[in-house]
């Protein structure tokens, strides 16, 4: 059997790589998938307060530690069974709406935009966000920048320190909103709610007014029929702070809605023999391979994921885009939009969620009860164990606590958005990877790029909290013949 | 001249933490008699959002982890960004999710932001950083009290 290794390696040393296996006729016959492992996270916990995992978890990631914060701070309320207040729960989801403005923002205009704004094919060293600034000028660089400001503002406002939040409580938040911050961020919000309408409207000039990106989002090497999950709230509407688990499969149909608490009961993982990485998999449906369709138990869940398992969005605009995203790329049948399943259809998915969180934000600070200055529950309960969940932008993640009576830890748990879409992942890349790889003949050019915006739709976060310099991630494709020989040796930054 | 320093990485995660535990010691050691217009901050971030945080300043000192070949743990390695640029080139992302800051940095120049014209680097060869803990490995552990050196001589030479 023919191997080809593809290794993107985090700082200097190798540590995650994918590996292309080929049978005999040279086609591909299985795609390995690894990323770096940070161990002993739950020895590092056990033995801890809980009191500190919004505070711990924060720090496992420097790309989203708002949302540790927040599920972090829901397992709290679970744990010692107290449940928020109503003004609490609306502080706690206008930071995180905050929060999600400026990550969509980024991912779009730094990180997967590019493939689009300039073209896939266009050269690499102009796919990054100077290549942005210089197609759709200075103008719109600059307001990407000040739209991620003044919402770090906020987040800074809100969760109390600049980067790695520290306002959750359980049943609470120490950070109340004085009338005059919340005049603030109702600005803000409006300024948000303009700057996520115009990204659409630029999506829709450069992108949907192009025939071939429209067939490139379209083509059969990005797309998969696979189960959805996304968290949504009593309408079926998307929310990214609270509300019910709920998968839908390839045609929409609602396979389960459960709450948060009991995801033991609807996943498990798979585990396979070559990495240690565990694959989540629906237990209703079963493991059957890395594999589409209804029968396979293999879902996603990502911002596409998260408008395919609702039934709409809660806000007005919002609730307009998706429409048009379903009109356009999608179809109604029985009653509601049947899931679209072209991968590359998430970009302009996180682009609707962006006006949305925007518009929940502008909501939110203008509700009476947002400055309430009583945030602060005195707890008096004996904690044993709390599962809290919201939706990541990289997907739904989930914190999972035991404690003995005096809330110490003694069991942690998680699933971080990333983790849902390992399996996915794995089967975006085989197939871009099978569109290059034909009865032995590599075509090496667009082999490493394909399987590069195969992966960036995910979003996937890879190599959490570590930001030792250099920092960068150089993919490495290593060929190999039946002998195991190499053959060919290619890399470059993703 | 206004500096600021940032100790750079995750203080969870043994080496990766050397950065900010520089950082800490050094504000600890600043007396405001030095004369020294210095802020002194820690971050666990990179490409855009670190950029964003040297707005305002003349002058950024990074103090990071260094992980590769070339230099035994604990070993201290000043870096300037052209330095930086040579193993890092501007093309795509640092993580799956971010610029690397030289094109950050580009980006930011290009849109006008105030960025601070010299940005030196303070990289401390590290040895352990998948694993989750609060202590350095002790070859990191005595660089860190040489790199606090090192920073605060480089920014009282300045004066």
């Amino acid at each position: 059997m023919k191997r080809i290794t593809i290794d993107p390696i985090t700082r200097l040393e190798g540590h995650g790589k994918i590996e292309i296996f080929l049978d005999e006729e040279g086609d591909v016959a299985n795609v390995y998938f690894q990323i770096p492992e940070l161990r002993g996270f739950e020895q590092f916990c056990v033995g801890r307060p809980a009191e500190e995992m919004p505070r711990i978890t924060n720090r496992i990631c420097g790309v989203c530690p708002e949302a540790h914060h927040m599920a972090a701070t829901k397992a709290l309320d679970a744990l010692y069974h107290v449940e928020p207040s109503s003004a609490v729960k609306k502080l706690r989801e206008l930071f995180y709406s905050a929060f999600y403005v400026t990550d969509h923002t980024t991912h779009f205009y730094a990180l997967g935009g590019p493939d689009f704004v300039l073209g896939p094919d266009a050269p690499k060293a102009e796919r990054n966000i100077l290549g942005v600034i210089h197609k759709v000028g200075v103008e719109i660089g600059k307001q990407v920048i000040d739209c991620r400001m003044r919402n770090h503002h906020v987040i800074q406002m809100l969760g109390g320190r600049h980067v790695h939040p520290v306002a959750g409580l359980p049943g609470g938040w120490s950070r109340a909103l004085t009338a005059e911050e919340r005049e603030e961020v109702e600005a803000i919000a409006r300024q948000n709610v303009d700057f996520a309408l115009f990204s659409l409207k630029l999506f829709d000039d450069i992108v949907l007014a192009n025939q071939a990106y429209v067939d490139l989002i379209l083509s059969d090497a990005f797309t998969h029929r696979t189960y959805y999950m996304g968290t949504v709230d009593a309408n079926n509407h998307v929310n990214f702070y609270d509300g019910m688990i709920r998968v839908v499969g390839p045609t929409g149909k609602e396979l389960v809605k459960y709450h948060a608490r009991d995801y033991t009961q609807h996943i498990a993982e798979h585990v396979e023999p070559w990495t240690y990485l565990k694959f989540p998999y629906l237990k209703d449906v079963g493991w059957k391979g890395f594999v589409d369709g209804e029968d396979s138990g293999v879902y996603c869940a990502t911002p596409l994921s998260r408008l395919n398992a609702a039934d709409g969005m809660a806000t007005p605009r919002a609730q307009e885009a998706y429409e048009r995203f379903y009109e356009t790329l999608g179809s109604k049948k029985n009653g509601r939009y049947e899931p679209v399943h072209h991968r590359l259809a998430t970009h302009w998915a996180r682009l609707i969620e962006l006006l949305y969180a925007a518009e929940r934000m502008l909501e939110l600070s203008q509700d009476p009860e947002i400055t309430d200055p009583n945030t602060r529950p005195v707890v008096e309960t004996t904690p044993d164990e709390g599962v809290g969940c919201v939706e990541a932008p990289r997907g739904t993640l989930t914190h999972h606590y035991q404690t003995d009576e005096n809330g110490i830890l003694t069991r942690v748990n998680l699933i971080v958005g990333t983790t849902n879409n390992y399996a996915p992942i794995a089967m975006s890349v085989k197939k871009a990877a099978q569109s290059l790889i034909k009865k032995g003949t590599v075509i090496t050019d667009g082999l490493l790029n394909r399987i590069e915006m195969a992966f960036r739709n995910y979003d996937p976060c890879m190599s959490c909290a570590t930001h030792s310099l250099p920092g960068q991630m150089p993919l490495e494709v290593v060929i190999r013949d039946a002998q195991g020989e190499v053959v060919r040796h290619l890399s470059q930054y993703i | 001249m206004k500096t600021l320093v940032i100790g750079l990485g995750n203080p969870i995660l043994c080496d990766d933490g050397v950065g900010v535990r520089v950082a800490a010691e050094l504000a600890g050691m600043l007396e405001d008699s030095d004369g020294i217009n210095v802020d002194v901050i820690e971050a666990s971030v990179g490409g855009l959002r670190l950029m964003e945080l040297m707005q305002g300043y003349d002058r950024v000192i990074l103090v990071d982890a260094l992980l590769g070949p070339g230099a035994p743990p604990g070993t201290i390695k000043r870096l300037t960004l052209s330095d930086l640029e040579r193993i890092t080139p501007p093309q795509h992302v640092a993580s799956a999710h971010d610029t690397t800051l030289i094109t950050a940095l580009q980006a930011g120049r290009r849109l006008g932001l105030a960025l601070p014209e010299s940005v030196v680097i303070y990289g401390i060869f590290v040895e352990k950083v998948d694993e989750f803990g609060e202590e350095p490995t002790p070859a990191v552990a005595r660089a860190i009290p040489q790199a606090t050196a090192a920073v605060l001589s480089e920014l009282r030479a300045a004066i």
